[in-house]
């Protein structure tokens, strides 16, 4: 377990977790209207405020993404991703669970149709990225890290 | 503020996204509205007035629609498509494809209902949008959707 806390698996895990995040972002920021569109789908946000949450939450994967790379606020980045994956997870399988069918709106949305449904494998990818981000989190060795920086 | 506490970090990024994301939205040259609206319902279809139109209509309104044998484009996913629906509906692949495919059949100011899953999906509601950019006029966004239609038990058809 230990070896999983240190070194090398852990930066992997920035690495990956940052460069899902940041390639996720993209579409969403240039599309806010079409990712607004595929929170609305899920049906889980009331007042209208799917259009806010469109704004906002693309910025904080992509910051989310760059810092956990970069090294700057790890453990707040590594927080947020956390915390995006367990709202992902729960808005997913309340989905599948009423069986409603929808785009997955997870990283991709401004080509609809292209078939990036939801899914149970949309679920355990999901758990996946969070299991890699409590892994980041709870890291013993602190590398790469610049702000703050690791003493 | 001690930035060496993780939920200080956490919130630190939240408030800038929250900054950027507001930020982009008011410089941006299509900006979104703040909060989603829906679509009005029309309460008397009046088809033959040429003013351009984009609004929702009910199961009943989509029936007579229906009846008189206007043009249904249903929004959803191939797979649900060839799951059911709505008898003679107009398939979306692929935006321009689609529009290749209305022309061929009818004018820009023709009517055209567009539908999909269920009364809280947004799909038939962007496609109309989408549609309304590309220059056609009269839009109907049927909100029921499948699930109201083939509750209603009226006629619908599987496959491609």
């Amino acid at each position: 377990m230990n070896y999983l806390l240190n070194g090398p698996v852990i930066l992997l895990a920035r690495l990956i977790l940052g460069g899902i995040f940041i390639f996720a972002s993209l579409d969403k920021i240039s599309n806010p209207d079409a990712f607004a569109t595929a929170i609305g789908n899920y049906h889980v946000m009331p007042f209208g405020l799917e259009n806010l949450l469109a704004l906002i939450l693309p910025w904080l994967e992509l910051l989310s993404g760059i810092f956990i790379i970069a090294g700057i606020m790890v453990d707040g980045a590594a927080i947020m991703i956390i915390m995006m994956n367990m709202v992902f997870i729960i808005a997913i399988s309340q989905a599948l669970a009423r069986g409603i069918s929808i785009e997955c709106g997870c990283f991709s949305v401004s080509s609809p149709g292209e078939g990036d449904n939801i899914g149970l494998i949309t679920v355990i990818r999901d758990i996946g990225y969070l299991t890699l981000a409590f892994l980041v989190f709870y890291r013993q060795k602190y590398q790469f890290e610049f702000f703050p920086k690791s003493v | 503020m001690n930035t060496r506490v993780p939920i200080v970090q956490a919130i630190l990024l939240v408030l800038i996204s929250i900054l950027i994301g507001i930020g982009s939205n008011i410089i941006s040259s299509k900006p979104i509205p703040w909060f989603a609206v829906e679509l009005a319902v029309v309460e008397n279809v009046d088809t033959k007035s040429e003013d351009p139109i984009l609004a929702a209509i009910t199961l009943e309104q989509a029936r007579d629609f229906f009846d008189e044998s206007v043009l249904f484009v249903d929004a959803r996913d191939e797979g649900y498509f060839e799951a059911g629906h709505i008898q003679g509906a107009m398939q979306n692949i692929f935006l321009m494809e689609l529009i290749f495919n209305i022309e061929e059949k009818q004018s820009k100011n023709t009517s055209l209902v567009i539908y999909c899953g269920d009364p809280g999906c947004g799909d038939s509601e962007q496609l109309a949008y989408d549609l309304k950019d590309l220059g056609f006029t009269k839009l109907y966004v049927f909100k029921g959707g499948w699930l109201e239609w083939s509750k209603a038990g009226y006629p619908s058809e599987v496959g491609k």
